[in-house]
């Protein structure tokens, strides 16, 4: 995901803003790393340049 | 035409629904809509087909947010900036410009029920609505002023009920385009504030 996403993107739960950690980037683009929730903490993993913001009930949700 | 048909119909053994006429209307009408300058948002982006042809055709930047898994890593390798997402909850208020969605609509047919990712892109629950109603309860907190929806709508779905409820969501609803199927119109509504 590329950095200006921040702006765009919020907690799915209370819509406040986001904290960026940056594991890993490569052509200005954020591969790995994690977003963090400014006000109830919840986290959201950034795998393969795709932040999840499922809110965490739906994450591990995946049809049989 | 139940899901089972247009499911069998339209090939689909992958985990992805791929580009089919109701992708490519509203792919066209968006194309004609979206100006250069709009940040657009396409919703169940599925393959990335709408959210890459606007991006492509416009020079916009187009987000595509699917709840799929493999959905966001195909939009990504169609150069869509892809984002894990159930419908607009983590888009920030006043956002987008225009927002694209071509929901989920089938009735379910419990036999044709599949329970894997195909039927989460095709089923919209009972009356086919579900998953667009959903969509309009959330879709108007993160359009800027001006902002507009383009919603892809069967007849299958129910087109007047769609336009009653994004009506009582604070929409009023335009027909831009329709196109007959033997089983089915399609028709995008252009919802504005």
């Amino acid at each position: 995901m590329k950095r200006d996403l921040m702006d765009i993107i919020c907690c799915p739960l209370d819509k406040h803003d986001l904290d960026l950690d940056v594991e890993s980037e490569e052509d200005d683009e954020v591969v790995a790393g994690t977003l963090t929730c400014t006000d109830c903490g919840e986290t959201y993993p950034i795998e393969d340049g795709i932040p999840n913001l499922l809110p965490p009930d739906m994450r591990e949700e995946t049809p049989a | 035409m139940t899901g089972e048909d247009l499911a069998a119909r339209r090939g689909v053994e992958t985990d992805v629904y791929d580009p089919a006429e109701d992708s490519r209307l509203l792919a066209d009408v968006a194309c004609d809509e979206v100006a250069s300058d709009d940040l657009v948002l396409d919703v169940g982006t599925g393959s990335g087909y709408v959210a890459a042809t606007v991006a492509d055709e416009t020079g916009a930047r187009v987000l595509g947010a699917d709840l799929n898994p493999h959905a966001c890593r195909r939009a990504r390798d169609a150069g869509v900036e892809a984002v894990r997402a159930d419908l607009v909850s983590p888009f920030c208020d006043g956002a987008f410009d225009v927002v694209t969605f071509n929901p989920p609509y089938l009735p379910a047919d419990a036999a044709a029920a599949r329970d894997d990712w195909m039927e989460v892109a095709l089923t919209g629950g009972e009356t086919g609505r579900e998953v667009v109603e959903a969509f309009l309860n959330d879709a108007a907190r993160v359009l800027a002023p001006g902002g507009y929806v383009l919603l892809l709508v069967s007849t299958l779905t129910g087109v007047e009920e769609v336009a009653t409820y994004a009506g009582e969501r604070g929409f009023s609803a335009v027909a831009l385009a329709d196109h007959a199927f033997p089983f089915e119109t399609l028709t995008v509504l252009k919802l504005v504030r």
